[in-house]
């Protein structure tokens, strides 16, 4: 899909949808949106639905700066205290590593 | 895996309209003429389509040999273009699973699971009962590909769209989610990371979402190309697994012959369901069909070729002896078939040449090299 032959009210259509998709535990989404719409919302020359579309582009990348953020901290966490968390540990575990912590 | 059936829908029912990861379609490459007038590269016709630009100058004009011969070079060179479009994708699906196979060792850990397609099992002792095996295996999956296509092609001839649409997302999805989170899975083991569940379903849902939206929906090219080529081997590797080996050479001959059936004879199933297409003007499914966009091109219609033979140039290459020298075939073979596409303009199926050559080199280099190679590391030659 070229962004190029759409008409700019499906481009914004496009980008809205991207950035609401994302809010269903969907950051690569987001991801997806921001590099995607990039050029289109700072790039370009203005047109009357870039200023939309440069805030949405903004918004998914907050929200992807946060859930990256969420996820580090999370697996930070777990990966240091998962062998001290005893049975809850594995519990929460998909893999587990042989050999000693 | 003695799997659920819809494995083999999977690939079914993609390589039928899709022509994704299966070694059950050919890549179709149909007529300069399927080329919209307007050139719009978003109309993707059936899976496994190589489609040529060739507008109306093709098909009109030519009365003029000097513009006859200019369209040639012309065409040629787009064709020699996308030679090298079709090739990336291929290439780098050859790298990942080869990648896998040399890291992950489950992939190659023979297992006496198998899929319920080949039952008949080839830990035989005798060599004649092994072939016979896996001559019985081929015969049976050969024939559910050929059913499955005529009833793919039924089903579109008689327009239950819904039927097809909604068998082509379930198998996605399955392909999407299931065997990624396997492979994750035994990526992890393989190096002995600990991970745990809430993460590895963040990263598995993502992964999922975003392929069924670029794949089903819309998405950004690069990214379609990019799951197509991650789904295909991922589709070979499930291949390389459980399909006992010499099953595994014998249906890649018999698929590159029905290939040849399926396409260039005039009841051949897969020509029958483009031209159907072609009647009735339409584009059919959000198909993952390998879409290479000629922006360059002064004709920009993209060039759309199936998986299927992603997929089936990726298990030749599968054995990590003859690697390279699988790879090198079968991008030869490739070649000839473009060439030849863009010499006949017509469909042409892609994979007979391919695989004759892959198979050629891959036996040849097992019976003729390897004894060689063999006799010179005993007497401590090296060359």
């Amino acid at each position: 899909m070229n962004l190029e032959r759409l008409p700019n009210e499906e481009k914004l259509s496009l980008c809205r949808k991207y950035y609401l998709g994302g809010f269903a535990f969907l950051p690569f989404l987001w991801l997806v949106n921001v590099v995607w719409f990039f050029r289109e919302a700072f790039l370009k020359p203005a047109y009357t639905e870039q200023l939309q579309i440069k805030a949405y582009v903004k918004r998914s990348a907050l929200g992807l700066l946060l859930w990256v953020a969420v996820l580090t901290t999370w697996i930070t966490i777990y990966q240091h205290f998962r062998a001290e968390w005893g049975e809850v540990g594995d519990y929460l575990s998909f893999t587990i590593p042989l050999g000693i912590p | 895996m003695n799997a659920s059936d819809s494995d083999e829908d999977i690939y079914n029912e993609r390589s039928a309209l899709v022509r994704s990861e299966s070694p059950a379609l050919p890549s179709y490459i149909p007529d300069s003429d399927l080329t919209p007038p307007n050139g719009t590269p978003t109309k993707r016709l059936k899976a496994g389509i190589s489609r040529r630009p060739g507008p109306a100058a093709a098909d009109g004009g030519g009365s003029d040999p000097e513009v006859e011969a200019e369209e040639e070079e012309l065409t040629l060179k787009y064709g020699a273009k996308h030679v090298i479009m079709l090739f990336i994708p291929v290439t780098l699906c050859m790298v990942v699973v080869v990648a896998t196979i040399k890291s992950v060792s489950f992939y190659t850990e023979k297992t006496d699971q198998q899929l319920i397609y080949t039952p008949f099992t080839e830990n035989t002792s005798s060599v004649g009962r092994r072939l016979l095996n896996s001559v019985l295996n081929t015969i049976i999956m050969i024939s559910v590909i050929v059913v499955m296509t005529i009833f793919l092609v039924v089903l579109y001839k008689y327009r239950c769209y819904k039927f097809i649409h909604g068998w082509l997302i379930l198998s996605s999805l399955m392909l999407l989610f299931w065997f990624s989170f396997m492979y994750l899975g035994e990526v992890f083991k393989t190096y002995n990371l600990a991970m745990d569940y809430p993460t590895v379903g963040v990263i598995i849902w993502n992964f999922g979402a975003v392929g069924m939206i670029c794949i089903h929906w819309k998405g950004p090219l690069q990214l379609q190309q990019a799951y197509l080529i991650l789904i295909s081997a991922l589709m070979a590797l499930v291949f390389i697994k459980y399909l006992p080996e010499w099953s595994a050479w014998v249906i890649l001959g018999a698929i590159s012959v029905y290939d040849l059936v399926a396409v260039l004879s005039p009841k051949g199933p897969l020509r029958m369901l483009v031209e159907t297409a072609q009647e009735r003007n339409e584009p059919i499914f959000p198909a993952l069909i390998y879409s290479c966009e000629c922006v360059h091109c002064s004709r920009s219609a993209p060039i759309n070729n199936g998986s299927a033979a992603c997929l089936m140039f990726v298990i030749v290459s599968s054995d990590p002896s003859v690697s390279p020298v699988s790879h090198l075939c079968l991008s030869q073979g490739l070649c000839l078939t473009l060439l030849l596409l863009a010499i006949f303009k017509k469909a042409l199926p892609a994979l007979p040449i391919s695989i004759t050559f892959g198979l050629v080199f891959y036996f040849s280099t097992d019976f003729l090299v390897q004894p060689f190679m063999d006799n010179l590391a005993a007497h401590q030659f090296y060359i």
